[in-house]
């Protein structure tokens, strides 16, 4: 239905005129600026700047360090998503069946949203400190089980683990407002039918979700490309090594701490292209699957 | 119901039961970590869920001996006043956008919306290079007529540093615009009927969309405020000294201080506590009208 029957003019200006003054100054200007610094040798204390083509691109292609931040960054967005959204994809369908549990945790669930990757970070530090932490028993028993400071593979996955724990409220909104939608009597139809409810699952609700599987996919996807940095700073500060440097932190330090402009610039294009180029190919893939309610 | 539901029932609150145990435990650890002394936890040699008694001298020495009681202020400021810019710019805008006929209203819905595709914390670098000299785009237009008038004196050159100030912390976080989305999913659902009497759009706007809107309006300002609150990247960059840094960047440069000895893990813990208490609180009790006002299904 058009709701429209205002016509334009200065009030229709005046009315969006905030909203794309605040998004040109503090959005597009800053992504157009790294896009021109990329092309730029920006010298840190402001000594001007040199056009240098293509080759704040090459150096940092040809960098080793980029592509393995590329590749861990990759590899994280995969586990965090997936165990993310699995996870508050069991969490929505149990609660969706309305039984007394599922009142608090409808309330339980959404609380990591309140609470910042980098304080959760400081406390999940603690609990999987090798010598002071949960697993420290474990560490007597076997030493070298586990250090999350020694061991580049346990960092990773505790900050996984720590992504996954801040990333479930969103999905599990998301999921489960979208199996509220869907008709009580398709359900109840098909339990008459016989189907079980591992059945139903699969073959209806699962379907009908798929528009909400899909935006869990998009947002988890642009979120763990970047949530992850309080996590990382308070955590394990990219180490051991660089075993949890993803892209962002290192945009980061290169950008603040070695205070190397263009490449951190250049490297943030190069990121803004992949999360692009991840959102497009799932918009693809979502082409492909066919819904109708 | 139309079968025997008990085994399903028991299934699924034992899934809830382990993923609220998930969510809580840190949580659990932290709070009794918290009510222990340094000595206590020393002498404990690491996780100990006895609960000690100096839960209170923890806060205490976190609310005297630390910046945070000011940071927590800070954290109050920036995503009070983010989360204020979010909704008024949002509302105003996707009031225009659906209500009004105009051949723009397509591109600016998409160069608002592709603002989610591109968090803040993806472009802090030259976010930060943008807010400490806000001028700069007039700047450029200074110099273009300067050029284009061939005047021989060098151009003007303006300044305006938001760096560590209110502004240039909560402006930015401000850009996100996923209300667009949301406010106009809700009014496109409105009836018809509520403009059909002929007052004017300002009339309109104010006497009939403001006060239908509450719902989405207190959700959608809630949730931007916790947004706010738990920003980290763009706050540690941009608030430089230690008095106007939010909460979240104080106490996280708290945990980094003392790299050698036992990290004070117990008064740490009561910090991390007394950052999340306020917007926890309004989490959980608002949880109902936020998943309601937010009405993120798509229908």
């Amino acid at each position: 239905m058009r709701q429209t029957f205002y016509s334009g003019g200065w009030l229709y200006a005046a009315l969006v005129a905030p909203i794309l003054i605040l998004i040109f100054t503090f959005f597009y200007l800053p992504v157009g600026l790294a896009f021109y610094w990329s092309f730029f040798l920006e010298k840190p204390f402001g000594g001007g700047s040199q056009f240098v083509g293509l080759e704040n691109f090459a150096r940092v292609l040809l960098d080793a360090g980029f592509w393995s931040s590329l590749w861990r960054t990759f590899l994280f967005m995969m586990l965090a998503a997936s165990f993310g959204i699995l996870l508050a994809l069991l969490l929505a369908l149990a609660a969706d069946r309305g039984i007394r549990t599922s009142r608090i945790a409808r309330n339980v669930l959404i609380w990591p949203k309140a609470i910042a990757g980098a304080s959760i970070g400081i406390v999940f530090t603690f609990i999987f400190n090798p010598f002071l932490g949960l697993f420290a028993p474990l560490n007597e028993v076997f030493p070298g089980l586990w250090n999350p400071r020694i061991d580049g593979a346990d960092a990773f996955a505790t900050v996984v683990i720590a992504q996954v724990w801040t990333g479930i409220p969103f999905n599990f909104i998301i999921l489960l407002s979208g199996l509220q939608t869907i008709p009580d009597t398709l359900i109840k139809a098909a339990a008459m039918d016989g189907a079980s409810a591992w059945r139903r699952v699969r073959d209806i609700q699962l379907p009908l979700l798929t528009p909400q599987l899909f935006l869990t996919f998009v947002l988890e996807f642009v979120q763990t490309a970047v949530d992850p940095f309080g996590l990382i700073d308070t955590m394990t500060n990219g180490g051991p090594g660089d075993s949890t440097t993803l892209l962002i932190y290192k945009i980061y330090t290169d950008g603040f701490h070695s205070y190397d402009l263009s490449g951190a610039a250049t490297q943030t294009v190069l990121l803004m292209l992949f999360v692009i180029a991840m959102v497009l190919v799932q918009f693809r893939l979502e082409k492909r699957v066919k819904y109708e309610r | 119901m139309i079968e025997t539901t008990r085994g399903i029932d028991r299934t699924a609150a034992t899934v809830l039961i382990v993923g609220m145990t998930f969510i809580l435990s840190p949580l659990v650890i932290a709070l009794i970590v918290a009510t222990q002394s340094y000595d206590e936890f020393v002498a404990a040699g690491g996780i100990s869920l006895l609960p000690g008694q100096h839960f209170i001298g923890n806060i205490v020495q976190i609310a005297t001996e630390t910046n945070l009681p000011r940071q927590v202020l800070n954290s109050i400021i920036v995503a009070t006043s983010s989360a204020a810019i979010k909704c008024t710019f949002a509302f105003l805008a996707t009031f225009a956008l659906v209500f009004f006929e105009s051949r723009w209203s397509k591109l600016i819905f998409a160069l608002t919306i592709a603002t989610v595709m591109l968090p803040l914390d993806l472009i802090v670098v030259t976010t930060y290079q943008v807010v400490a000299n806000v001028a700069m785009p007039l700047n450029w237009l200074i110099e273009l007529g300067w050029y284009a008038s061939a005047t021989p004196t060098a151009a003007p050159h303006l300044e305006w540093n938001l760096l560590d100030t209110y502004l240039g912390i909560a402006a930015p976080i401000a850009t996100s615009s996923t209300s667009v989305f949301i406010y106009r999913q809700f009014f496109l659902s409105l009836p018809r009927a509520a403009a059909m009497d002929g007052a004017g759009p300002l009339r309109f706007l104010i006497d009939i969309l403001l006060p239908l809107s509450k719902t989405p309006l207190i959700a959608t300002f809630i949730f931007w405020f916790v947004g706010g609150w738990t920003s980290y990247l763009w706050p540690l960059v941009s608030a430089t000294s230690s008095e106007m840094q939010p909460a979240i960047v104080g106490l996280s440069r708290l945990a980094t201080s003392e790299p050698d000895r036992i990290p004070e893990v117990p008064m740490l813990m009561a910090g991390a506590l007394f950052v999340s208490f306020l917007p926890v609180v309004l989490i959980a009790v608002m949880q109902g009208r936020i998943v309601k006002g937010l009405n993120l299904s798509e229908k």
